[in-house]
């Protein structure tokens, strides 16, 4: 099968991937699951609301189209196919498991009884069948985040588990930055854990979703700019000193720009916020982390031209998004760069970040 | 360089198969007339394998928003993983952007065999 004989290893370099889904069906979860809400799904076939009008990018919907398993379960649902095609082929040291959409009970939008129980029967089945059975594999703790309490709860929980690296936020219309929420990033830092948002189906156009799928993917990375703006000036990373947050499939190439926005902003309109005391961009790159993907086609000069915008080569985080359509080849995706910044990209500054992993936090 | 790489009946109408022509991985595409192309196996993008895309047609280009007309069955080839879209007939060209072509072989047929030339 050629599918699982590419390989996709770079040079000299042991992988770390920010961004794999894993995917669970419902009738996997049961067994995690009491009554009533094993019943729910049992006797209602209760399922989670969807929104996206458009699933069809690619020609196996929304995952790459040779990720698809011969016995018909969806892409990313077996481990061992996974080692071959991505783990193995790709040279990975570390793989960091950002679960899937569907069940997705940090997204939910009502019925939080369910999302919370959803949420710990999920952690417990990554737990058990993805972290416990490979040493490559370190997790995310899902939470029905719109429910402060359970959540807080949840990430206590599971938060110690040696092998949950971060907390998983949801990108939806929900701004995390408001002081509601800050209980859930109290939690993340006490459990050392970084905290992730990857967007799940954000309405980009004011609150709504735009006619066609190209112009809702080409501007999901306008849902992650107001989530960063709203973190920083909202004084999340003021009041969680030790926080750091990765923004997961939105790429990196806007940072530049926000950076030296937000700036010119706080100049005028500092008065309004006078709890923040350094610069939006000094905050950015001391707290904010951005996965490479999905790339857009540079060259090593486009590339570095941006890498000088930011002013920094620690923000950006080497990701696959691994099996979905908008995957990215650890050896094609990037262009060629020089070690240490290669490094860093694919490897270290994503240790930095995960203190929990082997070798992991500030060095 | 010539090499016999599979017989017709190897191939239905409408379908493709991974080859290789010496060390390089090719993709052969047979569109429903019957007749038969060969490209490289490897996606210009980031390098998939397009044998494990798909041989199908497409919305063409239409002068209306709005309007969709699907068109060429079985000419078109699109990658497994960004599905972008290569013209078999017409050189490999990337329908969206037709500058970039996929690199493509002869193809001769001898009696019932499929025979590459570069
Ligand atoms: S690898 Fe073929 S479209 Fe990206």
């Amino acid at each position: 099968m050629s599918k699982a004989l590419m390989l996709e290893k770079p040079k000299g370099i042991r992988l770390v991937d920010t961004d794999i889904h894993e995917r669970v069906q419902y009738a996997d979860l049961l067994p995690y699951l009491e009554d009533p809400w094993r019943r729910y799904i049992l006797d209602c076939e209760w399922k989670q609301e969807k929104h996206l009008p458009y699933t069809q990018p690619a020609i196996a919907g929304l995952d790459r189209a040779d990720a698809r398993l011969s016995d018909g379960r969806p892409a990313g649902s077996d481990l061992d196919f996974m080692k071959q095609q991505l783990l193995d082929s790709g040279g990975h040291e570390f793989g960091i498991l950002t679960g899937a959409l569907d069940p997705s009970p940090s997204s939910m939008n009502g019925w939080y009884e369910m999302g919370a129980a959803l949420a710990s029967a999920y952690n417990d089945w990554q737990i058990e069948h993805w972290l416990e059975r490979d040493e490559r594999l370190y997790g995310s703790v899902h939470i029905a985040a719109k429910d402060v309490q359970t959540a807080v709860r949840e990430i206590h929980r599971v938060g110690s588990h040696p092998k949950m690296v971060q907390v998983l936020l949801p990108l939806d219309d929900t701004l995390w930055g408001d002081p509601y929420y800050h209980p859930i990033f109290e939690a993340a830092v006490q459990h050392r854990l970084a905290v992730g948002m990857h967007h799940n189906e954000p309405p980009v156009y004011y609150g709504k979703f735009p006619r066609y799928f190209i112009e809702w993917h080409t501007m999901i990375p306008t849902a992650h700019m107001m989530q960063v703006t709203n973190l920083v000036f909202n004084g999340v990373f003021e009041k969680f000193p030790a926080l750091k947050v990765l923004m997961i499939e939105g790429g990196f190439t806007f940072a530049p720009f926000l950076m030296r926005k937000m700036d010119e902003q706080y100049r005028h309109l500092r008065h309004e916020v006078p709890w923040i005391k350094r610069m939006p961009s000094e905050i950015i790159r001391n707290h904010i982390r951005f996965t490479t993907q999905p790339m857009d086609e540079m060259n090593r000069k486009d590339f570095m031209r941006v890498i000088e915008g930011l002013e920094s080569e620690d923000m950006i985080c080497f990701s696959t998004d691994y099996p979905h359509w908008d995957y990215d080849s650890p050896i094609r995706a990037l262009p060629s760069l020089d070690f240490p910044l290669k490094e860093k990209i694919y490897s270290t500054n994503a240790k930095a970040m995960y203190e929990k992993l082997p070798g992991g936090g500030r060095q | 360089m010539r090499q016999v790489v599979c017989k017709t009946s190897d191939v239905n109408p409408g379908e493709m198969q991974e080859a290789r022509f010496g060390e390089l991985p090719i993709v052969l595409c047979r569109t429903l007339e019957g007749k038969f192309y060969a490209f490289s196996n490897r996606c210009l993008h980031q390098g998939a394998s397009l044998a494990d895309g798909m041989l199908c047609g497409a919305p063409v280009p239409t002068d209306t928003p709005g309007e969709y007309r699907y068109e060429r069955e079985g000419q078109i080839l699109r990658c497994p993983w960004h599905g972008r879209e290569f013209d078999v007939v017409n050189g490999g060209q990337m329908l969206a952007d037709p500058a970039r072509c996929l690199p493509r072989f002869q193809i001769e047929i001898e009696d019932d065999r499929v025979v590459v030339v570069r």
